[in-house]
């Protein structure tokens, strides 16, 4: 009986530690962990649509209204993107479902319709297959899409005007990421009115 | 002298890979590119080297019974304390070994040398054990992902070494092909090595 006491007694204050523990550090590193973050999203929005010289964050009543739509189940967030106080695009920033848990893709669609550019950012895709999504060279095939014809997936052969080429070995993340690009095209063509 | 066998033990007699065939989950996954496997190794040899030390610290106080599920609780914190710091404080970093930090705390080198080595052993042997079987563990993913990024993808660390007429098998790129080459490695490491013997 006591063996009992003395064991669990042991394994409870090991956990009280490491409990203490990892409090204090994410105490210490929650401010600057969400720091980094912003940091890497502004710089997300500004690699996805470089002419831009402020994002203002949409966050209305109006807004809300249109993400909850069942089309826009990606979309986590939208920046309207302005310079010299016109509006030049959107910046949107969406989650859709890869094949390790949701990717985060943020796109840049500019006024015209078209696709500016687009980077894969947190994701727990296969190292070496999926993860090859954050490659230039893949992100590049989406810049020019346009929201009247959409984005497909093709796994070889030579892509038409519309479409892209899957990753090797990793069409549910080339799937994934369209998806997110389509609703991006889709959102940002209801909001410009058109 | 016992402290240079202890770190000489685990790059080739006991390679935790080759030889004692633990870490085999995060092997296959990780070994898809060369730059893939170097980073795992280093942020795993990080970790063992850790482990190893407050494991072999703490021995003292840990009732047997109960030793399991305190170093289960010991590595899971540090590595998850780590992970934190690394994120705040070195985005660089974290964007480049980020996605490996989590498999380590799955990767039972770490448990399996915490138990059969640290526990038994005093801090500084523990922590030459711990880099030992990291140097390891680190050379067989660099073997292993080498052959499969060069014929696989046809690239080493990104670059192009064959030129665009070849190519790639892609099939040693995929689970397969990672279970192909990590037998065959295993195979040739045995056969040169029962020579020497």
């Amino acid at each position: 009986m006591r063996d009992y006491v003395r064991l669990t007694g042991v394994l409870l204050i090991v956990c009280m530690v490491a409990a203490v523990v990892l409090g204090v550090t994410n105490y210490i590193t929650a401010d600057k962990i969400a720091e980094q973050t912003a940091i890497a999203n502004e710089n997300a929005r500004k690699s996805v649509l470089s002419q831009a010289q402020e994002f203002i964050m949409l966050d209305g009543q109006e807004i809300t209204e249109i993400l909850a739509k069942d089309d826009y189940d990606t979309i986590r967030e939208v920046y309207e993107a302005k310079a010299d106080g016109n509006v030049i695009g959107y910046a949107i920033k969406t989650a859709p479902k890869g094949y390790g848990g949701e990717i985060e893709v943020m796109v840049g669609v500019d006024i015209e319709g078209k696709v500016t550019g687009i980077n894969v950012g947190n994701n727990s895709e296969t190292p070496g297959l999926g993860q090859n999504s954050t490659k230039p060279e893949f992100q590049a095939q989406y810049v020019g899409k346009n929201w009247n014809d959409g984005v497909g997936v093709i796994k070889n052969g030579t892509p038409k005007d519309n479409e892209i080429v899957a990753i090797a070995g990793a069409t549910i993340t080339s799937n994934a990421v369209t998806k997110g690009v389509n609703q991006a095209l889709n959102l940002a063509k209801e909001l410009s009115g058109n | 002298m016992k402290l240079l066998k202890d770190l000489t033990n685990g790059i080739v007699k006991e390679n935790p890979t080759l030889r004692l065939v633990l870490g085999t989950c995060p092997t296959l996954a990780v070994t898809t590119a060369v730059f893939n496997g170097l980073g795992m190794g280093i942020a795993a040899t990080a970790v063992l080297i850790g482990s190893n030390l407050i494991i072999s610290l703490i021995n003292k106080i840990v009732p047997s019974e109960v030793r399991i599920p305190i170093y289960v609780v010991v590595i899971a914190t540090f590595v998850t304390a780590v992970q934190m710091l690394i994120k705040a404080y070195s985005p660089a970093l974290d964007s480049a070994l980020g996605i490996f930090i989590p498999l380590i705390v799955v990767n039972c080198i770490i448990l399996a040398r915490a138990e059969s080595f640290a526990s038994k052993n005093p801090p500084l042997n523990s922590i030459m054990d711990g880099l030992g079987m990291g140097i390891g563990f680190t050379l067989a993913l660099l073997l292993i992902s080498s052959v499969r990024e060069i014929f696989g993808a046809g690239t080493f660390l990104g670059m192009p070494i064959f030129g665009a007429s070849y190519e790639p098998a892609l099939i040693l790129i995929l689970p397969p092909g990672g279970f192909l080459v990590f037998g065959l490695t295993i195979a040739l490491v045995n056969k040169l090595t029962a020579k020497k013997a």
